[in-house]
């Protein structure tokens, strides 16, 4: 922690001597079949991905001071300053000079392979020394690294090693040994058959290493291990001048409080490091067609140029100039899709764009549909003053943590100032000492735009300091209402306490002990006095994203093939608070068993499968669609105004024309405001209250749970495994049993009847319907018989004309099918005016000659 | 404030914050407001803020309708307002959005996006009938003798909608009257049946009623007349199958309410996301999210290009190219690296030098970039949304400073729409799986019992969207409590994100100096004297003033008149005044106490070495003045003020002699 970011120059020394060239069997992540998958790869290629992940680090890090240089041992040819100059240390060559590494340091490693030759890494350490030192000439204040990468397999020169260690040392060099197949504690490791001459090297490396003040030597297994775990970099923040200010100090001096404070940051969200997008580059002849560019690299490899793309934005006047309006004919799955993965770019007609330079533009601001010219991109400020203003005070008991929004800064007082240090100190003694929090209002420059937040005081070992969170202004707290859980009333405006949304005693009793099992607070390790410590830590919880991101961003740099060398899996430690102790399940298991008993949360999953809407459109939506439609397409039917008008005209019952807007809404309405969710709640919801009271005359609870009308959630063209559809009530398969067992609990009967259609259209859309042509014919008799009996006139009429449209005019259609339904007659044909007529109130349905033509045409 | 380039930013892994609001703001929110205009509405009574001044009904409910309007087109732009006045013989225009709508029905502003001219329409309207009260009357005249059918208004709000709204919008009627049986008489029965089946038509096309019923002293108004029977349980109070009947809240008791409740409302309900609660491995209940708590930042510029006769928004359009041909990079054929890093000219000995740093070569036939959808994984780990409870601690062990951003609030659901989503590319098939978990909310309410009882909290792991990153996060239970104003704490978990150990720095400053308790005695008695015993931090109290100065600008300029700064009134602004009326002699004290302090007036600060005279910044200003006119301490100066140290001493005096003449 003491070391300085930056100012670093490591020098890599790695053996390149033959017997580097050995090669073994590392193992790979399983392959998604799950079969065991090994690459084999020489001991110069598997340890180098530890210097390239290094590099790579510094790359990632980008800092300019943080420097690197190779030197290689073993190598076929001798270039090295001192060799230059004295002679000797031969096979020692400076392969990268020192510098800020970048993409090509990587490549360039890359090229490296085992020479035939052996090297010496105390010659290596010597150059090593050397360079680093010559480069550091005039930089005394940087640190000083330097890795070893070998196999120790080579005969080593040990007269004098003793001086090159307290040269090290005096030079306060850090030095890392990677050693291949070395004996390492830590990973348990013992090298079978390890030849004697590594042996006596490896002791030599230890002995060597033990001279120095800093130095490990590691088994290359174990470093590459420790190299991705994950590892928070420490960041102290910087101290930024403020003023806390209490009172009024400009009119009065002497009892206005001014304290000379530094804020500095607490938390500060981390987000994983962005990933660069880059493409092959296409380089376009005369004719625009496009060719890859690639290059042959010095092996005669022909390679493809992929380039780091750049973000380039345009402004186009869109001629169609109804923006939001225009129907989008795409957001069918869209209707709770979160990730708006598609991004938000519009598609644009490249023939309906006109491209706007940028500076022909006028920045303003969108008043509704008025425009606001503001060519500064903001209107004047409001004029504020730098500093931290206390407002009052307040119990800290009343605090709302939920409503802190922002990241938390630390105030401390000016280090400089005893007295500042004082008076800060005696309010956050004064503050602890009642349990109080102050409300505050933060400036963070003059002219910047004021904050609000609380502050907390904070008694540290050696210090006292106050804490500062951001809080909502009343523009950012949205009062949203939710429906009591626990007052439930009927519609007599009795209390109502048994229902199924209200726990019972035993459930609750079994949700305690469900509470009391699953604690952590003794679920951690335990410390050195054998304590049980609480389980979860947020100064242990590394961010997966960030880690697990850098850690393939770095892999990806490195690696030369994705295909043969896939990413490792994530490191344990970021996993490791990912699913509850296992002490702690094993421990709760009865009382999970217990809740889930009682409790019985039934899920219903559904497999479905729908086309995108690109596609085909299904026959009915078409229809559905129009009664939403405020501008119906050219294609309309011309019974369709006729119909859209009937939709709204008075109508004493639940008119099936009104139903059919369901599905369309919900292929059109992707928003996610509350109207749509909550009514397949009722529908869906699987109470035994809804399923067994009768319809005639509704309990309390029965009302309550009625589910009035459902809007559909899942769109038309669904096809379902058996059973039914979320939202509908007959399902595909057994419609006719559906249909009377729902007429039978109570259920709604338009619901019933509009259900009863959706499935028949449905079923004789299918492939291989004409099995089932008897089937729907019942169906159909049995939907007309309660239609008409059930006010549910208007319902089977439209509904009619729909299957006929579907099955005669469109694409497939099954015209074979509405021959069948002629063949039953005018019996289910549309109803008529006499045939209602003896009911109560005016005649519905079609005249009775409409009714015999219908179904003769 | 972001520029607009910025905001309209395509870039989908890196920021899913940007992502949650875009997600919404790209939402219209539609608002009808539907107000009755029967001659109870229009029945003058004395203003209640303005001496000799009379008002009606009709007058506030119009005037809440033109505040609401301004108030939303501030937040959403694009958003949408009509107004439809019903029991009014006033026919309405052929032609227009209420041409066709029922008798007596009449379309005052039919559904546009609001609009600076149709707000100064109605602001005129107002004036008007400020001068002189009747002119809505002669407006509007009231349908005398009988009502029109509630059926026929739901009717004609349902056309209004279709006519004017978006589909894609939130679709809402403010209805607004005062008659509790507007259809009494002969054929209730039939007229209630009416009125309840087209506002069943009118959910299903999902348009949400949100009824403000006036009721008065002399006029109470009794919803077991009519409305408890007609409106849906989930038009009351809009939540799935609530069972609960009419809340007491919609009933406005006083007039001067309406707005008040009308801006509870203002903002449509919406969930930010739909995900199972895993409080064990098989046993999940699902739940919807919210956003209780988000910053209201103002709104961003947009580019306008003239066009002649008008201004017209432009368009904008990212995308990618590459930087040796400049070529747009199809979508599809974008791959995920890391950056490559900068060149350093001299050291480099690679041979595409110009190259590196920009492209990398790559074998034909292998493979270095992700995909996205790799790229992707990496954020989630794979994980699929939802929250997933690892645990439960004690109610303490979650800290001030353990905060990030803002909360999240959930609430049970039993119908979640849970999708789980796997696309099949060549085929153009979505997988879905959707899930229903019933008895959601029992299990959910009892949870929260049992970690209030017990005063713990949860440790979960959130995956709250598919294209966001794991949190750990607490569960802090919220049990539900009616407080003043009609509005109920309701019963959830608050989710905070816990931060992680990335996102936690360390202390720089390891020691300080203390108080004695004598002066921490001091301090707490203006401390004291300045604490709200009850209080707690007031969100309602403090609108956000950049943002208010930022709007009236806004409106004064759609509206052409003049924005005073002189008017502009900072209400989070400390109201020094009265501190100091209240505590400035025991600040007095205190700060004397602190001179005279023995600790406070160390010169020697034991971890510095050298000795240098402290600035006592804590001193008055005037005798700091003292010091200035004396020629010195200007670096100290300076550095006690937190002004910059830098330049010469000329430039240090400048920076002293304008900090004193500022303050």
């Amino acid at each position: 922690m003491a070391e300085r970011a930056g100012y670093t120059v490591t020098m890599f020394l790695i053996d390149v001597s033959a017997s580097m060239g050995e090669t073994r069997d590392v193992e790979l992540p399983d392959a998604p079949n799950g079969d065991k998958r090994t690459i084999e790869m020489t001991n110069l290629e598997w340890s180098l991905q530890y210097v390239k992940l290094k590099i790579q680090e510094m790359i990632y890090n980008g800092r300019k001071t943080d420097q690197c240089g190779v030197i290689l041992f073993g190598s076929e040819e001798t270039e090295n300053m001192i060799h230059d100059r004295d002679g000797g240390y031969d096979h020692v060559k400076e392969f990268i000079p020192i510098c800020h590494p970048n993409a090509g340091t990587l490549a360039k490693l890359s090229t490296l392979k085992a020479s035939t030759q052996t090297g010496d890494p105390v010659d290596a350490i010597i150059v090593g020394i050397e360079t680093q030192d010559t480069y550091l000439a005039k930089k005394k204040t940087w640190t000083r690294k330097m890795v070893v990468l070998t196999d120790a397999q080579n005969p080593i020169e040990t007269e004098d090693w003793e001086a090159t260690a307290k040269k090290m040392s005096d030079l306060g060099i850090m030095l890392i040994v990677v050693g291949i197949d070395f004996d390492d504690e830590n990973i348990e490791f013992e090298q079978e058959d390890k030849p004697h001459m590594k042996r006596i090297n490896e002791q030599f490396f230890h002995e060597f290493a033990s001279k120095l003040e800093s130095a490990v030597v590691g088994n290359c297994e174990y470093v590459l291990d420790e190299v991705s775990r994950p590892d928070a970099k420490q960041v102290k923040s910087a101290l930024m001048g403020h003023e806390l200010r209490m009172g009024d100090p400009v009119n009065h001096p002497d009892e206005g409080i001014v304290l000379q404070v530094k804020a500095s940051k607490c938390t500060a969200l981390a987000r994983p490091k962005s990933w660069k997008k880059f493409a092959k580059v296409q380089k376009k002849d005369k004719d625009g067609d496009a060719t890859t560019l690639t290059q042959v690299d010095d092996n005669g490899v022909e390679k493809v140029l992929f380039s780091e793309l750049n973000r380039r934005t345009e402004y186009y006047l869109d001629k169609d100039d109804d923006e939001e309006d225009a129907p989008k004919p795409a957001p069918a799955d869209k209707d709770d899709d979160m990730d708006v993965d598609v991004d938000t770019q519009k598609d644009v007609d490249p023939d309906k764009i006109n491209r706007l330079d940028k500076e022909d533009l006028i920045r303003g601001f969108k008043y509704g549909a008025s425009f606001v010219p503001c060519p500064d991109g903001s209107f004047a400020r409001l004029p504020t003053k730098k500093g931290i203003d206390i407002c009052g005070f307040f119990p800290a008991k009343n605090f709302k943590r939920e409503q802190a929004i922002g990241e938390v800064q630390y105030i401390w007082a000016d280090p400089n100032s005893p007295a500042n240090q004082v008076a800060l100190s005696s309010i956050v003694k004064a503050l602890c000492n009642r349990k109080r929090m102050a409300i505050a209002r933060w400036v963070s420059k003059d002219g910047m735009d004021p904050k609000m937040g609380v502050l907390h005081p904070i008694e540290f070992d050696n210090v006292d300091c106050l804490l500062w969170v951001q809080m909502p202004f009343a523009d950012d707290v949205r009062k949203y209402s939710f429906a009591s859980l626990d007052n439930l009333i009927s519609k007599n405006g009795e209390k109502i306490t048994k229902h199924p949304y209200i726990p019972t005693n035993a459930q609750q009793d079994a949700m305690d002990n469900f509470v009391e099992a699953m604690d952590l607070m003794e679920a951690g390790e335990k410390d050195d006095d054998g304590n049980r410590l609480s389980w979860f830590d947020t100064r242990l919880s590394y961010n997966p994203a960030i880690h697990r991101t850098k850690q393939a961003q770095f892999h990806g740099a490195v690696v030369q093939d994705l295909n043969t060398h896939p990413l490792p899996p994530p490191h344990w430690e970021l996993l490791k608070y990912f699913n509850p102790p296992r002490r702690t399940l094993k421990r709760a298991h009865s009382a999970i068993e217990d809740c889930k008993q009682s409790f019985n949360v039934k899920q219903v999953p559904k497999r479905v499968t729908r086309a995108r809407k690109d596609g085909h459109v299904h026959t009915n939506d078409d229809d559905e669609m129009l009664l939403l439609d405020q501008l119906p397409k050219p294609t309309i039917k011309s019974s369709q105004p006729a119909r859209s008008q009937t939709a709204f005209s008075q109508r004493t019952s639940l008119s099936p024309t009104s139903n059919k807007k369901q599905p369309a809404k919900k292929l059109d309405d992707d928003s996610e405001t509350e109207s749509e969710g909550e009514a397949e709640a009722m529908l869906l919801d699987e109470t035994p209250a809804v399923a067994t009271t009768k319809r005639a005359p509704p309990s309390d609870v029965d009302m309550l749970m009625t589910p009035a009308r459902s809007v559909s959630p899942t769109p038309p063209e669904q096809e379902v495994d058996p059973g039914r559809v979320p939202g509908r009530i007959v399902g595909l398969t057994n419609p006719l049993v559906d249909f009377r067992r729902n007429l039978d609990a109570g259920d709604i009967v338009t619901k019933a009847v509009e259900d009863m259609g959706w499935a028949i259209t449905e079923i004789i859309n299918r492939p291989f319907s004409r099995r089932r042509t008897k089937e729907m014919i019942e169906c159909l008799k049995a939907m007309r018989y309660t239609s008409k009996n059930e006010d549910e006139v208007d319902a089977w009429n439209n509904f009619l004309e729909d299957l006929r449209h579907t099955c005669v005019e469109e694409e497939p259609g099954n015209k074979d099918f509405w021959s069948q339904v002629q063949k039953v007659g005018r019996e289910i044909s549309l109803i008529s005016h006499d045939e209602t007529k003896l009911k109560a109130g005016k005649p519905q349905g079609v005249p009775e000659s409409r009714a015999v033509d219908f179904i003769q045409s | 404030m972001a520029p607009y380039d910025e905001w309209n930013r395509v870039d989908d892994e890196e920021d899913d914050e940007l992502q949650d609001t875009s997600f919404f703001e790209s939402k219209k929110d539609v608002i009808l407001f539907a107000i009755d205009c029967s001659i109870s509405m229009l029945e003058l009574h004395e203003d209640p803020k303005y001496e000799d001044v009379k008002t009606c009904h009709l007058f506030t409910a119009l005037e809440a309708a033109m505040e609401i309007s301004k108030r939303k087109v501030i937040v959403g732009p694009n958003d949408a307002v009509g107004i439809m006045l019903f029991n009014t013989t006033r026919k309405n225009d052929s032609g227009g959005q209420g041409a066709d709508i029922k008798q007596n029905n009449f379309v005052y502003q039919p559904i546009t996006t609001i609009d600076a001219p149709k707000v100064s329409e109605l602001m005129k309207l107002l004036d008007d009938a400020r001068e002189d009260p009747s002119s809505l009357r002669t407006t509007f005249p009231p349908l005398v003798g009988h009502r029109v059918p509630m059926g026929d208004v739901f009717t004609s709000c349902n056309w209004i909608m279709r006519d004017g709204a978006p589909k894609t919008a939130s679709k809402r009627v403010f209805l607004i009257t005062d008659v509790d049986d507007p259809n009494a008489g002969p054929g209730k029965e039939r007229l209630m049946t009416s009125a309840r089946t087209t506002l069943i038509d009118l959910t299903q096309a999902g348009i949400m009623v949100e009824p403000f019923f006036i009721s008065t002293e002399d006029k109470p108004f009794d919803q077991t007349k009519f409305y408890s029977s007609v409106l849906l349980p989930n038009n009351v109070n809009d939540d799935e199958g609530d069972p609960s009947v009419l809340l007491e809240s919609i009933s406005i008791t006083r007039i001067d309410d309406l707005l008040a409740q009308m801006k509870f409302r203002e903002v449509p309900k919406r969930a930010l996301f739909s995900i199972p609660l895993e409080l064990a491995s098989e046993f999940v209940i699902g739940v919807k999210g919210y956003g209780l708590v988000t910053e209201q930042k103002k709104g961003t510029y947009r580019y306008f290009v003239d066009v002649g006769h008008k201004m017209e928004l432009a368009g904008s359009r990212t995308t990618y190219v590459d930087n040796i041909e400049e070529d747009e990079a199809m979508n599809d054929s974008i791959v995920y690296g890391m950056a490559l890093g900068e060149t350093l000219g001299a050291e480099e000995a690679d041979d595409e030098r110009d190259m590196s740093g920009t492209t990398r070569a790559v074998s034909a036939f292998s493979r270095v970039f992700f995909t996205q959808d790799e790229q992707k994984s990496f954020r989630t780990l794979g994980l699929e949304p939802r929250i997933k409870l690892l645990g439960f601690k004690d109610k303490t062990e979650l800290s001030f400073e353990d905060n990030v951003k803002h909360s999240y609030f959930i609430y049970p659901d039993e119908m979640a729409r849970i999708l789980i989503r796997s696309y099949n590319l060549g085929l153009h098939v979505t997988n879905r799986l959707s899930q229903a978990y019933s008895g959601s909310k029992r299990t959910f309410s009892a949870l929260i019992k049992s970690m209030a009882k017990k005063e713990k909290i949860g440790i979960a792991l959130a995956l709250m969207r598919r294209n966001s990153a794991p949190v750990f996060c607490a569960l802090v239970p919220q049990e539900e409590k009616a407080e003043e104003g009609g509005w109920n704490e309701p019963a959830g978990i608050h989710i905070i994100p816990l931060p992680f150990a990335d996102d936690i720095r360390a202390a720089p400053v390891q020691e300080g100096l203390r108080a004695s308790d004598d002066l921490r005695d001091s301090a707490l008695k203006w401390i004291d004297k300045l604490t709200v015993k009850n209080g707690s931090y007031p969100p309602d109290s403090y609108p956000n003033p950049a943002l208010a100065y930022h709007n009236e600008q806004l409106e004064a300029s759609a509206f052409r008149t003049d924005f005073n700064p002189e008017d502009f009134e900072d209400v989070t602004l400390p109201n020094t005044a009265a501190m100091h009326k209240r505590a400035g002699s025991l600040m007095k004290e205190w700060l004397s106490a602190l001179r005279q302090d023995e600790t406070a007036n160390i010169v020697d600060l034991p971890d510095r070495g050298k000795k240098r005279k402290a600035v006592n910044s804590a001193q008055t200003e005037g005798e700091v003045r003292s010091f200035y006119e004396q020629g010195t301490l200007a670096k100290e100066f300076c550095r006690g003020h937190s002004l910059a140290v830098s330049g010469k001493k000329a430039d240090l005096l400048d920076r002293v002699q304008e900090y004193l003449a500022a303050n």
